[in-house]
């Protein structure tokens, strides 16, 4: 009896521990709730894709598509299968495409799947831009790689590697932007700090944030290898965007205190690091000793108003979050809920264009995921109703909207049913 | 008749064999799956432990699992890899092995189909890793996401 007692007295301590950390405990937070009402645009059957076997190089066979429209209006979308880059070109907005392309360079492993993914980008004279994070022999070990063409895709480059420090350690999470003119702003979460630290048999707390520059155009071939800010979450894609000034921010979910994952914003000022402190975002205390893998989305429009969305699962905060900011992340307006936290809203992406700022998400009905839209036609005032866009049975990738002039699209790959485009 | 002995001989020693290697591999986990780790475990006290390739601290909480092992045989341990992704299978093999893992019993979500597994255990988890289960000698499940460390799991699998 006395036992009985004893283990019916641990049981409750320790569960009550174990509540006390544990995020599934329902908590109430304090920010307002959008509108989230659905209404079912889903795509028409014709549209919906079947699902169909995998031919070996086939888009279709990918777990993560990348798409970007060139200054031309092509709208580009790039996969990576069997150790290779493929791509294709669509003339009328993601409605056909051409026939696939490998891109000419030798084999290497190519990270593709959840956060990590291969990258794409323009310049203004044919130039085509690519890079990706490619693992090495030893785990969680990396390497940033780059591969550019000056002649819009028929021949590119012998790739590089664009971190500097040599060391077989992580270097993963890329993120790219180029500039009308070629300057290309490559960042990327780094290791070799914690790899020094570790080999002094000192303590170590995540990732540091790394930026490279270079210009292929002007034979400014050497990447530079900057280090922003440290202690960053080893596991969440980066978000970058250019300010109206071409300054660079970069968005990111960093480790505050004691495990707490929160997100923060760095502005570069002319390529300068003069903002020594980042601002942080949220503040929704979501403490975890591991890996979210959620990363947010930033989108500066004409105004310089910064756009921001995020995920967090902390005790303040649950779910995808939106929130917009005047001074660079210096203030920011009241978070907004997007999507049902009870049916899995994750994964948000957004993107401005004139007033309308566009946020789409992911979420899961317990058979079918499901892609929802929800648009502010007043740069964040307000926002429209949710709408659901189309749903996949076999995985989900990530959904990002992309530009081309005045119309946004969505773009979402569905593994095993296809990549599914289509204008907002 | 000779035989036949040394066919029942040779057939003994596949099935030993085969016997030592029964949790070797991982297994696709699916509804009918759960419901009978569920129903194995029952009145005891269990944890299930989810963990992906691509999560450093689930390999801290892979090598705790291993030194528990190492000192007490028979834990309560379901091991679950969530990738859902069949291009990591050798990798998530070799990680097995590596921790000394094979005597538990490990499954691995259907390629393609990682929420819809992960909403049969918990629809209100979304996905970050590791994820530990705490599961009462009824059947109550407690999760917990991040890293668990030894002290916790030596209290829940050996009191």
């Amino acid at each position: 009896m006395p036992t009985l007692i004893y283990k019916s007295l641990f049981l409750t301590v320790f569960v009550s521990l174990l509540l006390s950390v544990n995020n599934s405990v329902a908590a109430e937070h304090n920010h307002q709730s959008a509108s989230v009402t659905a209404a079912l645009t889903k795509e028409t059957p014709a549209k919906m894709a079947q699902t169909v076997p995998c031919a070996e190089t086939n888009i279709v066979c990918a777990k993560t598509v990348t798409s970007a429209f060139a200054p031309n209006g092509d709208l580009w979308r790039l996969w990576a299968i069997n150790a290779s880059l493929y791509f294709q070109i669509s003339t009328d907005n993601g409605l056909t495409f051409s026939a696939s392309s490998r891109i000419a360079i030798d084999k290497e492993k190519i990270s593709a799947r959840n956060e990590n993914r291969p990258k794409i980008a323009f310049d203004n004279y044919q130039g085509v831009y690519v890079s990706w994070a490619s693992p090495k022999e030893k785990k969680y070990s990396a390497d940033i790689r780059f591969s550019y063409s000056s002649d819009y895709g028929k021949t590119f480059t012998k790739p590089v590697t664009v971190n500097d420090d040599n060391l077989l350690t992580g270097h993963s999470f890329n993120e790219m932007l180029v500039t009308d003119e070629g300057d290309i702003s490559l960042v990327w979460l780094d290791s070799r700090l914690t790899y020094q630290l570790r080999k002094e048999g000192k303590p170590t707390n995540g990732s540091a944030l790394y930026l490279g520059k270079a210009n292929y155009r002007k034979s400014d071939l050497g990447f530079s290898n900057e280090q922003l800010a440290n202690n960053t979450c080893v596991c969440c894609r980066i978000a970058i965007d250019y300010n109206n000034q071409g300054e660079l921010a970069i968005f990111w979910r960093h480790i505050y205190g004691d495990n707490i994952r929160e997100f923060a914003l760095l502005t570069l000022a002319n390529g300068e690091k003069v903002q020594q402190v980042p601002y942080q975002i949220s503040y929704d205390h979501w403490k975890i000793n591991g890996c979210p893998h959620q990363g947010g989305a930033i989108s500066i429009n004409e105004n310089n108003r910064y756009h921001l969305v995020w995920f967090n699962q902390g005790d303040v905060g649950k779910g995808i979050f939106y929130a917009s900011s005047h001074d660079q992340g210096k203030s920011l307006t009241k978070p907004i809920s997007v999507g049902v936290q009870a049916a899995q809203a994750a994964h948000p992406h957004l993107n401005t264009n004139g007033n309308n700022i566009d946020i789409v998400w992911t979420q899961f009905n317990g058979t079918e995921h499901e892609l929802w839209h929800q648009r502010s036609p007043n740069n964040g005032k307000s926002f429209n109703n949710a709408v659901l866009l189309a749903t996949a049975t076999e995985g989900s990738d990530r959904p990002f909207i992309i530009k081309n002039g005045k119309t946004s699209y969505v773009s979402w790959h569905r593994p095993k049913q296809g990549h599914w485009v289509q204008a907002l | 008749m000779k035989f036949l002995k040394n066919i029942h001989g040779v057939l003994l020693v596949v099935c030993l064999l085969f016997a030592g290697n029964a949790k070797a591999s991982s297994i696709e986990f699916n509804k009918q799956q759960l419901a009978t780790i569920k129903t194995q475990n029952m009145g005891k006290q269990w944890l299930m432990l989810l963990w992906s390739v691509d999560c450093p601290p689930c390999f801290k909480e892979l090598a705790i699992i291993q030194q528990l092992q190492k000192q007490h045989n028979d834990l309560a341990i379901v091991i679950i890899n969530t990738d859902a992704n069949d291009e990591i299978n050798a990798e998530r093999d070799d990680i097995i092995k590596k921790f000394e893992l094979s005597r538990l019993s490990n499954f691995h979500f259907i390629d393609g189909k990682g929420a819809q597994s992960r909403f049969l255990i918990d629809a209100s988890w979304y996905g970050e890793l590791p994820r530990s289960y705490f599961i009462e000698s009824n059947g109550k499940f407690h999760g917990k996401s991040g890293l668990v460390n030894q002290a916790m799991l030596r209290q829940w699998l050996l009191q």
